[in-house]
C-alpha cells in the first residue's frame, strides 16, 4: 500500500495471488511419505458471489466460465452454494497434478470473469489419518495454512502445527497463526 | 493460620521495596536539578502541574480508558453467570468487594484487571480464556488478576510512572528550546536546554527500567497470591503456560464468517500485538513457573514440570 493510499484512504482489496498453487506437488509427496496422507482427489475454489444487483451477469459469466473449464480440463467441476453465502466450485480429479492445475485454471477464470476480489480460498483435502486433512490456500495472503476438522466445531491444533513444521520447506505457510482460520462442514 | 505463611515472600518483598525506594531518590534528585535550573521561572512547574492534572484525570478514568482500549464490555449476571459466581466466590476468598466483570470479545486467551480501588475494579477475560481453558485454570487467572486488585497495583503503578511521564516531556521541551533557540545561556557553560534534555532523558530511562522491575515483582506477588486464594498453584502454571503457547492463537472461528465482517481482512483480525507488548511488563514464563512450582512444593501440592 502506498503513502498516498494511506492518506486517501482508498486501500484497494488485494488481487488473488494464485500460482503458489503449484507447489503442493512436493508438498503431496512428503504428507504421503511422512504421514501416510493420500489426496482424497478432491479440491476446491471458494470464493463469495457478488450482489445480488449484478447476480443475472454473475449468473452468465459464471456458466460461461464452467463451460470454458470444461473444455479445457478433464476434471469434474460442479458449483454449490453453502449456508454462508459463499459458493464453492468444486473440481473432482484423481490425478492430483490435474487436480491443482484445473483448481488453478478455475482460479484465474473467475480472476478473468471480474470475480479476483472474490476469491477467498483453495482448499484440498487428504484422507489417510484419522480425521480429514484440508489444505487450505488463502488467495489473499498468497499462503497455505492446515485445517483439520474434529467433529463440529472442534480442530486438532497439535496436528496442524506439527504439519507446519513438515510442511514449511516446501509450502508456503501462513506464518500469522491467528489467520489459520477453520472451514468448518468444507462440502469436499 | 498457617496458611498465610505462603502469602508472603520476605526477598520478594525486600526487592520491591529497594527498587520502589530507588526510583524515589531518581524522581527527587530529578526535582532537585530541576529546582536548581529553573527555581527562578515558572515555566517548568506550570509543565509540572498540567501533568498532574493529567495524571490525576488519567488515575480517575484508568477503569475505563482500559476497558476502551481493550474493547472489554461489561457483562452483567444474567449475561455470564458462570463466571460471575467464579469472580464471587474467589473475590470472597481474597476479601474483595465483587469487582465488575468484563468480558473481550477475542479468541486469544487472556485477562487484566484494571481500577484504581477495590470497589472500582474490573475484571476482564476474553472469550479465548474462557472457551479454552479448564474451569480450575481460569479461576487461577481469575485469583491472579483479584491479587493485582487486592495489592491496588493500578493505583501504584500510575504514581509510579507519573515522573517519568513528567520526565519524558520535559526532554521534549528541552529539545524544542535548543531547535528553536528557546534557551537561555548561562555564562558560557553547556546550554539550559541540553542540560533539561540530559536530566529528563536519564531520568525517564532510569526509571523505565525501575518501573518495569516493580511491574514484574508485583506479577510474582500476583501469581503467589493466586495460588493462596486457590490453593492449588499447578492450575495458574498449566493456564500460564497454554495463555503462552502458541496453539491459542490458531483461531476456532470460520474463514467464510470472519471474511464477511471484515471485508477481507483489511482490519487485522487480532489484537495479539498490543497484548504481547504488555506482555513486556511480565517476568519471563520459565521464571514464574519455576516459582509457583517451588510455592506448590511448599504447599506440599503435586508438581508436575
Amino acid at each position: 500500500v502506498g503513502l498516498t493510499d494511506v492518506l486517501l484512504g482508498r486501500k484497494r482489496l488485494k488481487k488473488a495471488a494464485g500460482d503458489k498453487l503449484f507447489a503442493l506437488s512436493s508438498a503431496r509427496i512428503t504428507l504421503d511419505v511422512e504421514l501416510g496422507l493420500k489426496p482424497a482427489g478432491t479440491g476446491a475454489v471458494l470464493f463469495k458471489p457478488m450482489s445480488s444487483a449484478e447476480y443475472v451477469r454473475a449468473e452468465n459469466e459464471m456458466q460461461e466460465l464452467l463451460e470454458a473449464v470444461a473444455q479445457e480440463s478433464a476434471s469434474r467441476v460442479t458449483r454449490r452454494g453453502d449456508e454462508f453465502g459463499f459458493e464453492w466450485l468444486i473440481v473432482e480429479d484423481n490425478d492430483f497434478e490435474e487436480l491443482v492445475t484445473s483448481v488453478h485454471l478455475v482460479a484465474s477464470e473467475l480472476a478473468a470473469h471480474g470475480f479476483g476480489e472474490q476469491l477467498l480460498a483453495a482448499v484440498f483435502r487428504f484422507d489417510g489419518g484419522d480425521h480429514p486433512l484440508y489444505l487450505v490456500y488463502g488467495f489473499k495472503r498468497g499462503a497455505f495454512w492446515p485445517f483439520i476438522p474434529m467433529g463440529e466445531k472442534e480442530r486438532d491444533n497439535a496436528n496442524e502445527l506439527e504439519l507446519k513444521a513438515k510442511l514449511e520447506k516446501e509450502l508456503p505457510i501462513e506464518q500469522d497463526l491467528s489467520r489459520w482460520f477453520a472451514l468448518f462442514d468444507a462440502p469436499i | 493460620m498457617e496458611r498465610k505463611a505462603y502469602g508472603r515472600d520476605f526477598g520478594l518483598s525486600l526487592r520491591l521495596g529497594t527498587t520502589m525506594f530507588v526510583l524515589g531518590l531518581v524522581y527527587v534528585a530529578f526535582f532537585v536539578i530541576l529546582l536548581t535550573l529553573f527555581g527562578d521561572s515558572i515555566g517548568i512547574f506550570g509543565i509540572v502541574v498540567i501533568m498532574g492534572i493529567l495524571a490525576f484525570v488519567q488515575y480517575f478514568t484508568s477503569d475505563k480508558l482500559a476497558l476502551l482500549a481493550s474493547g472489554a464490555k461489561v457483562v452483567e449476571r444474567d449475561q455470564a453467570p458462570e463466571l460471575h459466581d467464579m469472580v464471587e466466590r474467589l473475590a470472597g476468598m481474597a476479601d474483595l468487594p465483587m469487582p465488575r466483570v468484563a468480558v473481550i470479545p477475542t479468541d486469544i486467551p487472556n485477562a487484566f484487571a484494571t481500577g484504581r480501588s477495590p470497589k472500582k475494579s474490573v475484571v476482564a477475560v476474553t472469550e479465548g480464556l474462557w472457551n479454552r481453558l479448564e474451569p480450575r485454570e481460569i479461576e487461577g487467572v481469575v485469583a491472579h488478576e483479584l491479587t493485582h486488585i487486592a495489592n491496588r497495583d493500578v493505583a501504584v503503578m500510575t504514581i509510579a510512572s507519573f515522573f517519568a511521564m513528567v520526565a519524558a516531556t520535559l526532554a521534549r521541551f528541552g529539545l524544542w528550546g535548543g531547535m528553536f533557540g528557546g534557551g537561555r545561556d548561562r555564562g558560557g557553560g553547556a546550554p539550559v536546554w541540553l542540560i533539561l534534555f540530559a536530566v529528563s532523558i536519564l531520568t525517564y530511562v532510569i526509571s523505565y527500567v525501575l518501573m518495569m522491575m516493580i511491574s514484574r515483582y508485583r506479577e510474582y506477588a500476583a501469581d503467589r497470591g493466586a495460588a493462596v486464594i486457590t490453593g492449588a498453584p499447578e492450575y495458574l502454571m498449566s493456564a500460564l503456560q497454554k495463555i503462552a503457547s502458541r496453539i491459542t492463537q490458531i483461531p476456532q472461528r470460520d474463514l467464510r464468517e470472519v471474511s464477511g465482517m471484515n471485508a477481507f481482512f483489511i482490519v487485522p483480525t487480532s489484537v495479539k500485538r498490543g497484548f504481547a507488548e504488555l506482555f513486556m511488563t511480565h517476568p519471563p514464563l520459565e521464571k514464574r513457573l519455576a516459582r509457583l512450582a517451588e510455592i506448590s512444593r511448599q504447599m506440599g501440592r503435586p508438581v508436575e514440570l
